[in-house]
Parts: structure tokens; sequence; C-alpha cells
């Protein structure tokens, strides 16, 4: 399962944002997707991530599956953020 | 305050709750007006400084939204923030205020031997700590410190009587004003 997360904004800040993303995510993307599926997460056309969002969004979507994968995370506040929720939210990948 | 933006939200966040201009094309009452005007300065910082817009933007949007999710509900008279920005090709300066409970109301909920507002600053920098405890979060603020040191930004940030200064260091003193509230002044 790949998520676009362009689909969802180009600028991707705060934590009510990132809730609803994250409730959309898990009703349309998601549902019923066993723990071992391959979840990929492409960041292309992300102009702005911010931790709060992502927070909400990418650490709880690798909490509840084994094999995240990070695609086209080179936008300098992708790398950014990753680097604060890996330091501060345990994210693990 | 050195000039007029600064003043302005220095005057916003400082007056008596009677006297407080809402009027202002800098108020932003709720989150929705504000995340007009965000996404607004957005468009204009791409076009103007393109390299340094992304992480800005990050740091902007993380200082503005805590002030959202630790006052709704609590605000001392005033909702919403002060925001305020002005780009040009050698300057960058943003100016966010909200009239709230302030750093140091904030996380002695949930941490009470901090003892005053410096230390409250401190720990908001630098420990994963949120007053919206036990939701897990608190990492914005180490964001926004460790962005302001590699983008080398400068970023005032006044709570009660604290001040902090970050730029490659932080450095956080005791402020001859009481701001009732936070005030960060963030320029490039």
């Amino acid at each position: 399962m790949r998520i676009k997360l362009q689909k969802i904004g180009d600028v991707l800040v705060s934590r009510p944002a990132g809730r609803e993303a994250f409730l959309t995510i898990s009703a349309y993307n998601l549902k019923d997707l066993k723990e071992d599926e391959e979840i990929e997460i492409d960041f292309s056309g992300v102009k702005v991530i911010a931790p709060s969002w992502a927070d909400e969004v990418i650490t709880k979507i690798a909490e509840k599956f084994k094999n995240v994968k990070l695609l086209n995370a080179e936008n300098e506040t992708v790398q950014a953020t990753l680097k604060t929720l890996r330091e501060y939210s345990d994210l693990k990948i | 305050m050195e000039n007029s933006q600064e003043k302005l939200a220095y005057e916003w966040i400082t007056a008596e709750a009677g006297s407080v201009d809402v009027a202002s094309e800098f108020y932003c009452g709720t989150r929705d007006v504000y995340d007009a005007r965000f996404g607004r300065m957005i468009r204009e910082l791409f076009e103007k400084r393109g390299n340094d817009a992304s992480i800005v933007s990050a740091v902007v949007g993380e200082i503005a939204n805590n002030s959202f999710d630790h006052n709704v509900g609590n605000w001392k008279d005033i909702p919403g923030i002060f925001f305020g920005y002005s780009f040009s090709e050698d300057k960058i300066e943003i100016v966010l205020a909200d009239r709230g409970r302030g750093i140091f109301n904030t996380l002695k909920r949930v941490k009470p031997e901090i003892k005053d507002d410096q230390e409250a600053l401190m720990t908001a920098f630098t420990e994963r700590i949120s007053g919206r405890a036990p939701e897990k979060r608190g990492n914005g603020l180490k964001f926004v410190k460790e962005n302001v040191q590699s983008k080398k930004m400068h970023l005032n940030f006044y709570s009660g009587t604290a001040k902090a200064e970050l730029n490659d260091q932080m450095k956080i003193e005791e402020n001859s004003e009481n701001i009732k509230g936070c005030l960060a002044i963030i320029t490039l």
C-alpha cells in the first residue's frame, strides 16, 4: 500500500490536521491490512511538514505496521521532522 | 522592541484586555484565520526566499500551533494570536504572540518541580515533555531549537519574566517585562 501524502496537502502542519489525516488514511487506506503488510509513505510534492503533524500520522502508522518504508523523503523539512520524531517520539524507521 | 511589527506585537500582548486591538490585521482570533494567513505567508516566502521557506514555515507552524493547542478553552482573556511577518531579499522577520497561559503555567501542571519562568523555558526547549500529558507529544520546541540553529535563524522567545535567545546557542535570562503568554520573534 502506497500513501501519497501530497494527496492530503503540500503543507502538513498541526496536530489537529494530522489527526484528521490519520483517521482518513486509517479508514480508506489501511483498513483490514495486516500488520506485516508493506506500507510505503511517499513524501514527493510535500513542501512543508512539521513534527506535530507527522507525529500524528507517520509515528502512528509506524507503531501499527511492521514494514513501513519512506519514499522521496529528501525535502529539508521531511528530513528535519523525521530526525525529531526519531529523537523524541521513538520513531524507529 | 526594535521595529514597528515587534512594537505592535508587544503592545498587543501587554495591553489591558479592554484595549487589545482585535481589529488589527495581525490578529487571528481562531485557528482557521491563522491557517489562511499562514498559507499566504508560505506562498510569499517560497516566492522570495525559496531556499529558506520550507524550514522557516515549519518552525512558524510549530510555534503558532502550540499557542492554539495549549490555550484553547484557557485563554487569559483574548483568544487567538498575533501573527505578523515581513520579507525582503536580505531579511525575514516573523512575530507571533498569544495571551495564553504561558510556558510556566502550562508545564508546571505536569512537572510541579519547575520553579520559575526561566526553568520552564529551559525545560520546554530541551526536555521531552508536554503540558498536554498524558498525550504523547512535546517535540515541537525541540524541533524549533534544532532548526533555528541549523538554519542560522535568530529567535527571541519571551514568556513570563523569562527570555530565551536562540541562534547557534541558547541563552535564557530574566526579562524586565512580564509577558503573560508567549511572544516569539524570528529573524533570518
